[in-house]
């Protein structure tokens, strides 16, 4: 079972390979979309603490935070064209994860916003930062610097909710895995291969954040 | 969308729900047992543990709900689709709950467990009546925070066929031509199920409060 | 050094034999020993990072030193027998009820009232009956001043509060020795009075004691013998009139000018 699974899978690298780096592709755009947007709705809800926008903000991410991935996904797909917006299905995915995460992202930099020592924000007025000023120098570096670890969970939860994608025809990892265990009926080497490869993806995501986190420390 | 549909509506929240529900009650208590496994360092289950969690939490649900579909009746274990569903998200589930209980006991306070081993007790005693009893009231937010994430995930088993909510609200639409109102009902479920359970997590959170330090 | 305080020709309790431990490359403890006889109070002293602490985790075998040995009244403490292999859990565990310990932080069991917490040992471990256990138990929380807190949780309780409990803790196990880590070093200033006054009394009733201090006042009126440790080594070893008066070496010379 496993052997021939095994050989069969492996004449079919070609394919399972594009699956890969179909996957490593919409994960990498979606993560860096949704760190920029995150950041985005971040320094928004700073900026205006107390504010219409910070509350709007606030509110979008808590009702993000209570959707599941799946059904957004679908509702950007089908429900995009009503506004008048057609996109392909790879394109609706990347969307979908960049929007959803963006959210999960923002919520991160504000949580270890909040964990932020008053002294340093308050030293930091008392010599005439202010606005955009203070933020870019010594609100964001302390919050990404902490909030690292954090955001390398939210791009292996980018990672796992690639998957997902597979419903809107995304020919990415899993679409591939299965279309091989149904061609040639493998399906246990078949979705082990593409399990081993995911979590070779996050190993990978997880050395990066870790040497990324070290630079963070070495540099303070 | 007619009453018949709102019916499959609920009837696919019904079993979100209980897929979900039955998840759980299978992910918790192994997850403990995982995290106790690895915290006693039991040889040689702890290396296979570590290994396991790990591949577990890298697994989307999604390719793990088809390979347990799939894959397990060629080594003769053969699940309706709906006891893959439970199977499959109890797997992830149960990854999450072993790290949450792992985390737990690595942040026990040591002094109490000083205190303990200074007095004579033996490592059975110190589990049941000092860590035991105590620890569950610092896991408790982490682990209805793993119900929502296990919530959001469920969707995933609509692939092997099993209707639960998104899946219901998908079905109604493609006959409809409408795709987007089921799907803001399925939201209209979702969404205060979901918060529900974030803000029992929050009151818990602020009545057990975090590990001392 | 002759020491010639009352009921130092007791039999001896505690011996610590050449005791030497490390933390990886650091050498924390450096061929220490030292005798305890019953009725004994003898007080450690030292700078922060003389291994004091050590050194008394050490006696009860939680930390486990490089060699070296420790014997409480004739019995070995973390070897067998004959010293050839690790005592098993059980055997541990029936030494450990010989001696009472009081942590700094107190380490009170927060799930447990106050009386829970001092019949606890006794209960479980030591299975004493617990009507027995009980009757003690409170007797020794009213000896501490604390009776009218018996069905308190310790988070309602004062710093000085808590380790009034955590004395009495360590007395319901009746033990032959007790060991203190630096008992009052948590407490607000205020608080340190309460807890030394139960000490003395403790010492008045001839217990043997064992305690790392940094309270030179303490020290000075309560000990039968004082013992500096500076880099894990004993450095003097005297009678409180003299170390305080007249210290033989310079080390403690330096110590008593920098910390009294």
């Amino acid at each position: 079972m496993t052997a021939h699974g095994l050989a069969v899978v492996w004449a079919e690298r070609g394919m399972m390979l594009r699956g890969l780096v179909t996957t490593a592709e919409i994960v990498a755009i979606a993560a860096v979309l949704a760190l920029a947007l995150g950041l985005v709705l971040f320094v928004l809800l700073v900026r205006s603490q107390g504010g219409p926008v910070a509350r709007a903000i606030a509110w979008l991410i808590d009702l993000m935070r209570c959707v599941p991935f799946m059904l957004f996904c679908y509702l950007v797909y089908y429900g995009l064209p009503y506004c008048g917006v057609l996109l392909d299905g790879w394109t609706a995915g990347v969307f979908s994860l960049a929007v959803y995460n963006a959210c999960y992202f923002a919520e991160l930099l504000r949580g270890a916003w909040t964990q932020l020592p008053r002294e340093e924000i308050e030293a930091g007025s008392a010599f005439g930062f202010h606005g955009w000023r203070l933020i870019r120098h010594l609100v964001l570096p302390p919050v990404i610097a902490n909030a690292l670890p954090m955001l390398g969970n939210q791009v292996i939860q980018i990672i796992k909710d690639s998957a997902f994608l597979i419903i809107i025809a995304v020919h990415e990892l899993t679409f591939s895995a299965n279309e091989i265990q149904a061609t040639f009926y493998v399906p246990f080497a078949s979705f082990v291969a593409a399990i081993l490869l995911y979590w070779l993806l996050c190993l990978a995501v997880e050395r990066g954040v870790g040497a990324m986190v070290r630079t963070a420390e070495a540099w303070r | 969308m007619g009453g018949a549909d709102l019916w499959s509506l609920a009837q696919g929240a019904a079993t979100t729900l209980g897929v979900s529900f039955l998840a759980i009650l299978f992910a918790a208590p192994v997850g403990l047992g995982l995290a106790l496994i690895r915290w006693a360092k039991i040889r040689p289950l702890d290396p296979v543990v570590a290994t396991l969690v790990s591949a577990l939490r890298a697994t989307p649900a999604v390719t793990l709900v088809l390979l347990v579909y799939f894959a397990l009746p060629t080594v003769g274990l053969s699940l309706s689709p709906f006891a893959a569903a439970v199977a499959t998200l109890a797997l992830g589930s149960m990854a999450f709950h072993c790290e949450i209980w792992r985390g737990v006991l690595l942040a026990f306070p040591a002094e109490q467990l000083d205190a303990a081993r200074a007095f004579g007790m033996t490592g059975r005693q110190r589990f049941r009546r000092i860590v035991a009893p105590q620890a569950w009231r610092f896991a408790l937010p982490a682990l209805v925070n793993e119900m929502t994430l296990l919530i959001k995930v469920s969707p995933a088993v609509s692939v092997i066929g099993v209707v639960e909510l998104t899946r219901a609200a998908v079905r109604i639409g493609a006959t409809t031509y409408a795709p987007v109102p089921p799907f803001l009902i399925a939201l209209a479920f979702y969404v205060p199920a979901i918060g529900g359970i974030v803000a029992l997590q929050r009151l818990l959170e602020r009545r057990y409060g975090t590990l001392p330090a | 050094m002759a020491l010639s305080s009352p009921g130092t020709d007791g039999r001896v309790v505690l011996e610590i034999s050449r005791l030497h431990k490390s933390f990886g490359a650091q050498r924390v403890l450096d061929d220490v020993s030292l005798t305890v006889r019953e009725r004994e109070t003898v007080c450690i002293l030292g700078p922060s990072g003389s291994g004091k602490s050590t050194l008394l985790r050490c006696v009860n075998w939680l930390e486990v030193p490089e060699s070296g040995t420790i014997t409480l009244s004739g019995s070995q403490v973390g070897w067998n027998e004959s010293g050839t292999k690790p005592m098993g859990e059980a055997a541990l565990a029936r030494m450990r009820t010989r001696m009472g310990m009081v942590f700094q932080h107190f380490a009170l069991w927060p799930h447990m009232t106050v009386l829970q917490n001092v019949m606890e040992a006794p209960l479980r471990v030591q299975r004493r009956p617990r009507a027995e256990v009980r009757g003690e138990a409170e007797a020794l929380l009213a000896k501490v001043g604390l009776a009218d807190k018996r069905a308190a949780y310790p988070a309602r309780l004062s710093g000085g509060q808590k380790q009034r409990v955590g004395i009495a803790r360590a007395l319901a196990m009746r033990p032959e020795l007790l060991l203190f880590d630096e008992p009052t070093s948590a407490l607000d200033p205020e608080l340190v009075g309460e807890v030394l006054a139960v000490m003395e009394d403790l010492r008045h009733e001839g217990m043997t004691m064992l305690i790392v201090t940094h309270e030179m006042a303490f020290a000075r009126e309560a000990a039968n013998r004082i013992i500096l440790l500076d880099h894990g080594k004993i450095v003097e070893e005297d009678t409180p009139e003299r170390f305080f008066t007249a210290p033989a070496t310079s080390r403690a010379r330096q110590f008593l000018a920098r910390y009294v």
